[in-house]
């Protein structure tokens, strides 16, 4: 009789033992691949709400005189509107900085008052990701203003404004932020470019810094050396508060994954251990005849570890089933902002048949070994 | 066919070491229906294991047609079993989960010829009045239907020595002298009996009787050619 064979009716007949060890191998796939699910969509939420938090990186002309760019919030140096894809275009730039978005931010006389013009160009993201513009995206032509201007000029969505000698049609006024947004007109960098009588000219890049960075490893450092190396004519500002918020967020989703998978691990692999050794030691007699009938060791550890693979192949279809149900059924209520993109991935089920077949052999390893280390004279006076 | 030359067999007790067996030489002939007799813990066990290539003595060794059993290496030792060798056991030993049938035929050895096992199979589990019980697993047999099935197990490869370790431990006499019975009828087709008991049940069916006492052979009996 085959050894698979052997396998599928000792499972039939010590149910109770199969069917604990694979709830034992359907649990840990399940809880491992709701992780990695949640994981996933938890580091896709951080990202969003973090880039909804906007730049926390200013890169500025080395030049720049720090006492005027805090005083008035722009730089009085200027640098070629190339450099932004100057920048982008130097090798693994995108390992340090994302979302470089070009602008030229100045002062714009408007009647009797001031206001902070800020134009803003296409952003260049880092190759494969989602082209989604962190700040504005404005066509030419048109203005979003800043709460505090629309309401001193009294305009509104659809209005026209009048900026020196041109038009401009005011397509959105922002939310009140109680931020500096507040008292800024927004354009396209060519008409900010226009007005501000610096054509070609960007006196800042936005960005955005990597989730890699850690805060143990002195972000801004990093992030100085990588641009002394791409762009020497530039420093880079770091906007902390929000910085070290991104990188605590990112810290907390590893370190739940980086908690949860070895406990996991360890739960399943002693459960399975443990009823592995209760299996060799009920099966002792059974052993010992094996043996009597000339089988040899390769032939009893297949019967054992033979069992913990098909378990484990078991145990990978059931428990990727129920975790991807249960993530996806209460995945939605987690993480709200992502919810739509939390799908299934079927990526994970062929890790689970190559993983949990292994780990629930190596974990019924040791009692294998006994059952074919045992003295076959002593397995045959057990009953 | 079966020859021991001083074989010794020792364990580590708690305090001492104690000798399971000590110093035991005899041959047993092809054909011979041998009963070893002994109080409990008199040894017969271990030489019966030690006979079968599955207790490996402390020291001598053990010859079984021409073969010295420990000097083969261990893939050669459980060919030996699987083709040469048939147990039967006190508590019968049956894979639980294997059908009556099923437990036959997994005393064949690898590689035996599907036609010729499939036939002596039947034959057995006929013979032995088994053929209604054939898809019937193990816990629902009587005591004598389990041995005969282990009986079964141990013949259908044809092997050239049954050893079997109280065979009639757990059976009443009527059951017991059945196996005692298809034991005997095998030795008339040639083949070879070593039965350790520590009761008479066995005495009208064998040729020579040996005696063990605290692991030394006191006795080693005469052959007879009929039995006794």
């Amino acid at each position: 009789m085959n050894t698979l064979r052997l396998i599928l009716r000792e499972l039939r007949h010590h149910r109770l033992n199969a069917l604990l060890s694979l709830a034992g191998l359907t649990g840990a796939v399940a809880l491992l691949v709701i992780i990695q699910m949640t994981t996933t969509a938890a580091a896709r939420e951080t990202r969003r709400v973090m880039r909804d938090l906007g730049f926390n990186l200013r890169i500025i002309p080395k030049a720049t005189d720090m006492d005027h760019f805090w005083a008035h919030g722009f730089s009085d140096q200027t640098m070629p509107a190339d450099t932004v894809t100057r920048l982008a275009a130097q090798q693994g730039i995108f390992v340090t900085f994302n979302h470089l978005t070009p602008a030229l931010e100045g002062r714009l006389a408007l009647g009797d008052r001031e206001f902070l013009l800020t134009g803003v160009g296409d952003s260049v993201v880092g190759p494969g990701e989602a082209k989604q513009p962190m700040g504005f995206k404005i066509a030419r032509g048109h203005v979003y203003l800043g709460s505090t201007v629309a309401q001193h000029l009294k305009a509104k969505r659809g209005s026209t404004l009048p900026l020196k000698t041109r038009d401009f049609n005011v397509e959105r006024v922002l939310a009140e932020s109680g931020t500096e947004e507040d008292v800024r007109i927004f354009t396209s960098l060519a008409d900010a470019q226009e007005l501000l009588g610096h054509p070609g000219r960007i006196n800042e890049i936005k960005a955005i810094d990597c989730l890699c960075l850690t805060a143990d490893k002195d972000p801004l450092a990093q992030l100085r050396a990588a641009l002394e190396k791409a762009l020497p004519e530039a420093k880079v500002l770091q906007l902390r508060t929000m910085a070290d918020a991104r990188a605590r967020q990112r810290q907390m989703t590893e370190r739940y994954a980086r908690f949860a998978v070895p406990v996991v691990l360890i739960v399943a692999a002693v459960w399975l251990g443990l009823l592995a050794w209760l299996n060799v030691r009920d099966r002792q007699a059974e052993v010992g005849l094996w043996r009597a009938l000339g089988h040899g060791s390769t032939r009893i550890a297949g019967l054992f570890l033979g069992k913990a693979l098909l378990l484990g192949i078991a145990g990978a279809l059931v428990g990727y089933a129920i975790g991807t149900t249960v993530a996806l059924r209460y995945g939605a209520e987690l993480f709200q902002v992502t919810a739509k993109s939390l799908a299934a991935e079927p990526s994970l089920l062929l890790w689970a048949l190559v993983l949990a077949p292994g780990f629930s052999a190596v974990a019924s390893l040791l009692p294998a070994l006994q059952a074919v280390t045992q003295d076959p004279a002593e397995s045959l006076r057990a009953d | 066919m079966i020859t021991c030359e001083q074989l010794s067999r020792r364990f580590r007790g708690p305090d001492r070491e104690i000798a399971a067996l000590d110093n035991v030489s005899f041959s047993i002939e092809r054909g011979e229906f041998a009963v070893i007799k002994g109080a409990s813990g008199s040894g017969k066990s271990t030489l019966l294991l030690a006979l079968g290539g599955m207790q490996r003595p402390t020291q001598g060794r053990v010859v079984l047609d021409g073969q010295e059993v420990y000097a083969l290496a261990p893939d050669a030792r459980n060919r030996l079993r699987a083709q040469s060798i048939g147990f039967v056991f006190q508590l019968f030993h049956l894979v639980p989960y294997l059908n009556v049938r099923e437990n036959v035929v997994a005393g064949l050895p690898d590689g035996a010829h599907r036609a010729d096992a499939q036939r002596r199979t039947d034959a057995l589990l006929e013979s032995l009045g088994l053929s209604a019980r054939a898809r019937h697993l193990p816990g629902t047999l009587s005591a004598g239907e389990r041995q005969r099935t282990a009986l079964a197990r141990a013949l259908v490869k044809q092997p050239a020595v049954i050893l079997a370790d109280e065979p009639t431990g757990n059976l009443d006499p009527a059951n017991a002298a059945e196996v005692f019975q298809h034991l005997d009828a095998f030795r008339r087709n040639g083949g070879t009996v070593v039965v350790v008991t520590h009761g008479d049940d066995a005495a009208r069916f064998a040729q020579r009787t040996l005696r063990l006492d605290a692991g030394r052979l006191i006795d080693s009996g005469t052959p007879t050619s009929t039995p006794s």
